[in-house]
């Protein structure tokens, strides 16, 4: 199939950026998004210009590093996919195709359609680990845990930190994210110990940040690929309100 | 603890404030609507044995008036509710400027699929219904609370609700409020905690009716003394 693509293009974090048409053709169906966007990039160094650059890891929809906003969606239209994992059989002969990168004042374009995303780094490192001795790996029956509360704290788990929930939020807030890793620890007996610093911990990095509020639009539970729940954002509420609430000396 | 930031400071504090006025405000709309649902009771179920056999409508509405602006517990409710109303507004203004500024540059392209328009415009329709709240003041709790300067609260109400254009500046009044009840009930429980998936479940199921209801409900009033 043929396409056109606009994509916004951006020499660095200070310029000035614009969209751009492209045209690529013979693309198979089969291609997935990024692939098709190898081949444009190929083209683009056959002719010696500048290739489009995009963020890219394992291709496989569980690294998190993809990003793009296809058609005004992130990660494109097909509901809980990741860019990598959308293919071109979406697609129609024809269509008209527009790439963004993620955007919030939180992820600063890099180039192109990179942005740096370290600022979730930055909220995971506030709170988002349990303190335990290290050693030997423990065995693992000595805690038990409730299958059903296991595999709720392993859906929160889930969260590759793609920063899709930030891209699609109106108020750009990072409230899935955030809330996926306290939700994950709170659910776990190994949560525990820090539950009450964690969650006060992880908001404030949130803030400082410069992430907005949650208002509870539910489109980034929409859009994520890895189907976390808006729910943990409201369990998110509960540890918050639960630890400000807690007088601890 | 130096780390807990206070109310307004953080994003999940600022929407618990939102939430708490917001209920209450919610809450107080069931009260409101109670009573002037007496405006529109039809003049053939007169006398009400009930209410120590009430001759009228007039009478009966009068009379809850009266009950209302000397009735101390009541008065007290109410500035609780100026400040909750004036609470929601300052929190929301923080809320939006602080989101605005998180917000990077505008796409060229959006698509709005993933969320319903009035969970997205609370702002607008809190707006609207702010305006309305203004006027709605201004033509009853002003002249018979305030100033004092009229006493018949039923003739006032019947009177006005006769001029066309006040009825239609209500149903939009009206409309606004269904639509940010419908968002905002909901979301103030998110917003508060109340996380087990069943409980939440109801609350959404809950928070719709209950939009549809009192919606319908204010809206029928106006209507129903344009056309007695």
């Amino acid at each position: 199939m043929n396409l056109t693509l606009k994509i916004w293009r951006q020499e660095g974090p200070e310029a000035k950026g614009k969209m751009v048409t492209y045209k690529v053709s013979d693309i198979s169906k089969d291609m997935s998004f990024l692939e098709m966007l190898d081949v444009l990039n190929e083209d683009l160094a056959t002719k010696g210009e500048r290739t489009v650059e995009f963020d890219h890891d394992c291709r496989e929809g569980i690294c998190g590093q993809c990003s793009l906003v296809i058609n005004g969606q992130a990660h494109g239209h097909e509901s809980h996919y990741t860019t990598c994992q959308t293919h071109m059989r979406s697609y129609k002969d024809g269509d008209v195709i527009f790439i963004e990168p993620f955007r919030a004042k939180s992820f600063p374009v890099i180039r192109d359609l990179k942005v740096d995303r370290s600022s979730m780094d930055k909220i995971i490192q506030a709170g988002g680990y349990i303190s335990s001795f290290t050693g030997m790996a423990p065995e693992a029956n000595s805690i038990p845990i409730h299958h059903e509360v296991a595999e709720s704290a392993f859906d929160s788990a889930a969260c590759i930190g793609c920063g899709a929930c930030v891209a699609t939020c109106k108020n750009s807030s990072a409230a899935l994210f955030l809330s996926a890793k306290i939700s994950h620890l709170a659910k776990l007996p190994q949560g525990k110990v820090e539950r009450m610093e964690r969650v006060v911990w992880m908001v404030n990095a949130h803030d400082d940040e410069g992430f907005g509020s949650c208002t509870n639009t539910g489109a980034c539970a929409m859009v994520c690929p890895q189907e976390v729940d808006l729910l943990d954002i409201t369990r998110m509420n509960y540890e918050y309100n639960r630890a400000l609430a807690t007088v601890r000396s | 603890m130096a780390y807990k930031k206070g109310l307004f400071k953080t994003s999940v504090g600022r929407k618990n404030l939102m939430a708490v006025t917001g209920l209450f405000i919610a809450f107080f709309l069931i009260i409101h609507l109670v009573g002037n649902l007496i405006l529109i009771i039809p003049d053939s179920w007169f006398p009400i044995e009930f209410w120590g056999g009430v001759e009228s409508a007039h009478d009966m509405y009068n009379a809850y008036s009266h009950f209302l602006v000397h009735f101390w517990p009541i008065t007290l409710v109410a500035w609780i509710l100026y400040i909750s109303i004036i609470t929601h507004v300052i929190d929301a203004l923080l809320i939006t400027l602080n989101n605005n500024k998180a917000k990077g540059d505008k796409y060229q392209v959006t698509d709005n699929s993933t969320s319903t328009w009035y969970s997205r415009n609370m702002g607008v329709l809190g707006t609207v219904i702010g305006l309305f709240i203004f006027i709605h003041m201004a033509q009853f709790w002003l002249k018979y609370k305030v100033l004092g300067t009229e006493h018949d609260l039923y003739e006032l109400v019947v009177t006005t609700f006769k001029q066309w254009w006040v009825v239609l500046i209500y149903e939009i009044g009206i409309i606004a409020l269904g639509f940010h009840l419908a968002h905002g009930v909901e979301s103030a429980h998110r917003s508060l905690g109340a996380y087990p998936k069943g409980l939440m479940r109801v609350i959404k199921y809950i928070a719709l009716c209950f939009s549809i209801v009192m919606a319908v409900l204010y809206a029928i009033i106006p209507i129903i003394i344009y056309f007695k």
